[in-house]
């Protein structure tokens, strides 16, 4: 039986307590995606194995860190900052 | 709830009137879906059979979310149908000349393929089963490639299929099947199954390594909960749990790591296993991709009192999710209609130059969300807490109209003026007008994203290419949790018929292929298509499985030889 798992007196079945999640959980979800990963890049012509597209995702996740610090900066003044970049995205199209 | 709290929408009364069937004679009658007590009504009257009621949503608020429209929001998408493989012959129109007919608006998302009604288990409201029809439906080779590539020969094909039954994995040749599928092109290959082929004590482990190098993706497992006194009411099996988890552990060791539960939830008895079966999920998180809740669909011929009682709808099922799971998947924010995503999916598809999926299908037909547990503070979380969903969702909705002429009127610039060469420029041209679209489109993204992490590294991997890889890893990081309703003759609603997305297709004797849209299938077709292509049974075929055990006949002689000539009680 799991550690989350009890069984009901009334009805005898067992429940599983979902609040109560296993602490190693997202160590686990990382390692899922990990292990996906790792699987693809033993194939020869993986996205995962592409030069050009590693560094346009690293150059996204530093640009994303650092637009969640600004986001902190902004406070209320963010979705104003949202609409006009909105507004710049869809501008000319 | 969502952007509809306060609006004039959500004060008055919910009405509609759609077209249905009568569950008696299946003949087209008018019906009136209506707001009573803070939830949503279908009731009907045909001349002969006289008055029908069903409930459609135990939630009112939350139906009428899925059903509100503003300028730029709503869930009643224009699908993008193939051309129709036959002409509209019957006068009464949609549901009577399926096979698709120029009513159909949506295109197939998900191919379903029967490849036989032989099973082990004969579960009381299964509609494919060798016991009760008394005849073998049962594809050959030919006949299966011949449906499959109709599917992929579709101007838009569907990139998934999904092999169904009976338990399509008593088929002796079922790693060759898979493995003709994937050689004509679908991406995604899917058996729904009770598990059958890979829980097998003797050889089971070898079977699902055979399967899964042959081709097959995932498993969509039926699993009703992790009690076996839930499998004795469901399946009428004892003991079903450990034949459960032999199919996990088997396609562990073989890598197999996609496997979707999938819970048939019948109220009171299945019901109370939602949040055991999510905690079972997260629990084994390394091989299980995602749950599919399937409120039990009344095929068959049952009184209109036992309709009521067994009636389960998807909005129960997500009231129950956010019981069990003491809110943390809220139905006031995780969950959206599968066509949320139309938009969105188009432009992915679209800048990433690779086949489209479309989630045309009717806001009533299904709901999902996905979960993902947060590194930061271990705990489970609806995705939306990494995004903004609806600014995501409004932004594609904006931007999809103002490119997707571009789709399919690339630009010519010099193409008039130069001839061939110019031509060449112009592909130059396009490619780099691609690259700007991409780069407005992943910073819109960006903005409306909420933390950094390897789950966000997957995703801007999917804005930027969209290919099988990198949705696979992504989805390998999440739980995707679903519900989806299918249709009986009881609730039965035309429009969503016209967009169902999920679609049969069956090889005819005369050579032909007919595509006909799930509920439809199960409610007017199956029986009489099912008498064209059926063959005789056997008494070996009869015999081949004890359906009170789930096992082979021979087996449980075996098992009893073991057992000093008794059988052995569970």
């Amino acid at each position: 039986m799991s550690q989350n798992e009890y069984t009901d007196p009334k009805t005898g079945m067992k429940i599983r307590k979902l609040t109560e999640l296993k602490p190693t959980a997202a160590q686990e979800y990382q390692e899922a995606i990990l292990h996906r990963v790792d699987h693809f890049s033993q194939q020869r012509d993986s996205k995962f194995n592409s030069f050009v597209e590693n560094t346009v995702v690293g150059t996204l996740k530093a640009l994303l860190e650092l637009k969640v610090k600004v986001d902190d900066i902004l406070g209320d003044n963010k979705e104003k900052v949202y609409d006009i970049t909105e507004k710049l995205l869809l501008l000319g199209l | 709830m969502y952007h509809i709290d306060g609006s004039d929408f959500l004060k008055t009364p919910y009405y509609q009137k759609v077209g249905s069937v009568c569950p008696e004679c299946l003949q087209k009658i008018q019906a009136e879906i209506y707001e009573e007590d803070d939830e949503i009504w279908m009731r009907k009257t045909c001349s002969e059979h006289g008055d029908f009621k069903d409930k459609i949503s135990s939630s009112a608020k939350y139906y009428k979310w899925t059903h509100y429209k503003t300028d730029e929001w709503g869930f009643d998408k224009d699908g993008e149908p193939n051309p129709p493989d036959c002409e509209a012959t019957d006068p009464r129109g949609c549901p009577y000349n399926c096979g698709l007919c120029p009513e159909h608006l949506s295109t197939c998302s998900l191919a379903l393929i029967d490849l036989t009604n032989r099973c082990n288990f004969n579960c009381n409201f299964c509609y494919a089963n060798i016991e009760k029809s008394g005849y073998l439906v049962e594809p050959s080779l030919e006949d299966l490639e011949r449906v499959i590539i109709f599917f992929r020969s579709k101007p838009i094909p569907p990139p998934a299929v999904m092999f169904t039954g009976g338990e399509p994995t008593v088929r002796k040749d079922f790693a060759e099947i898979c493995a003709l599928a994937k050689k004509h092109g679908f991406k995604e290959i899917i058996v729904a199954t009770n598990g059958y082929g890979f829980q097998q004590k003797k050889g089971g482990l070898e079977w699902t390594k055979k399967v899964y190098e042959a081709g097959l993706d995932t498993l969509y497992l039926q699993f009703d909960g992790i009690n076996d006194i839930t499998y004795e009411k469901t399946r009428g099996i004892k003991n079903l749990m450990a034949y459960k988890e032999r199919v996990i552990e088997n396609c562990r060791k073989a890598d197999l790591t996609s496997i979707v539960l999938v819970a048939t939830i019948a109220k009171g008895v299945t019901d109370i296993e939602v949040g055991n079966i999510i905690q079972y999920a997260i629990d084994n998180i390394d091989v299980v991709r995602g749950i599919t809740f399937q409120p039990v669909a009344l095929c068959g011929r049952i009184t209109a009192e036992e309709a009521q009682d067994l009636r389960i709808t998807n909005a129960d099922v997500i009231k129950e999710i956010d019981k069990q799971t003491g809110g943390k998947i809220s139905i006031d924010s995780a969950w959206y209609p599968l066509s949320t995503i139309v938009e969105w999916g188009r432009i992915i598809a679209y800048l990433a130059d690779v086949e489209p999926v479309e989630f045309t299908c009717h806001p009533d037909c299904g709901f999902a969300t996905y979960l993902v547990i947060d590194p930061d503070t271990n705990e489970m979380v609806p995705i939306m807490d990494y995004f903004d969903p609806f600014k995501i969702i409004e932004f594609a909705n904006k931007f999809w109209p103002k490119i997707k002429h571009k789709e399919k009127e690339p630009i010519k610039l010099f193409e008039n003026l130069l001839g061939d060469f110019g031509k060449t420029l112009d592909k130059g041209v396009n490619w780099l007008d691609k690259q700007q679209l991409r780069a407005r489109f992943l910073l819109a993204m960006m903005q409306y994203t909420k933390k950094p992490g390897k789950l966000m590294e997957m995703f801007t991997r999917v804005l930027m290419d969209g290919n099988w890889e990198s949705i696979s890893a992504f989805t390998h990081g999440t739980l995707l949790i679903s519900s989806m309703h299918f249709q009986d003759a009881y609730n039965m609603n035309l429009e969503r018929v016209k967009r169902c997305i999920v679609h049969f297709g069956i090889a005819m004797p005369d050579g032909s292929v007919k595509e006909i849209s799930f509920c439809t299938m199960n409610t007017f077709y199956r029986p009489d298509i099912e008498k064209l292509v059926a063959k005789q049974l056997t008494e070996k075929m009869r015999n081949e499985f004890d359906t009170s055990k789930g096992m082979k006949a021979e087996e449980i002689k075996h098992d009893i030889a073991h057992n000093g000539g008794e059988l052995e009680e569970d």
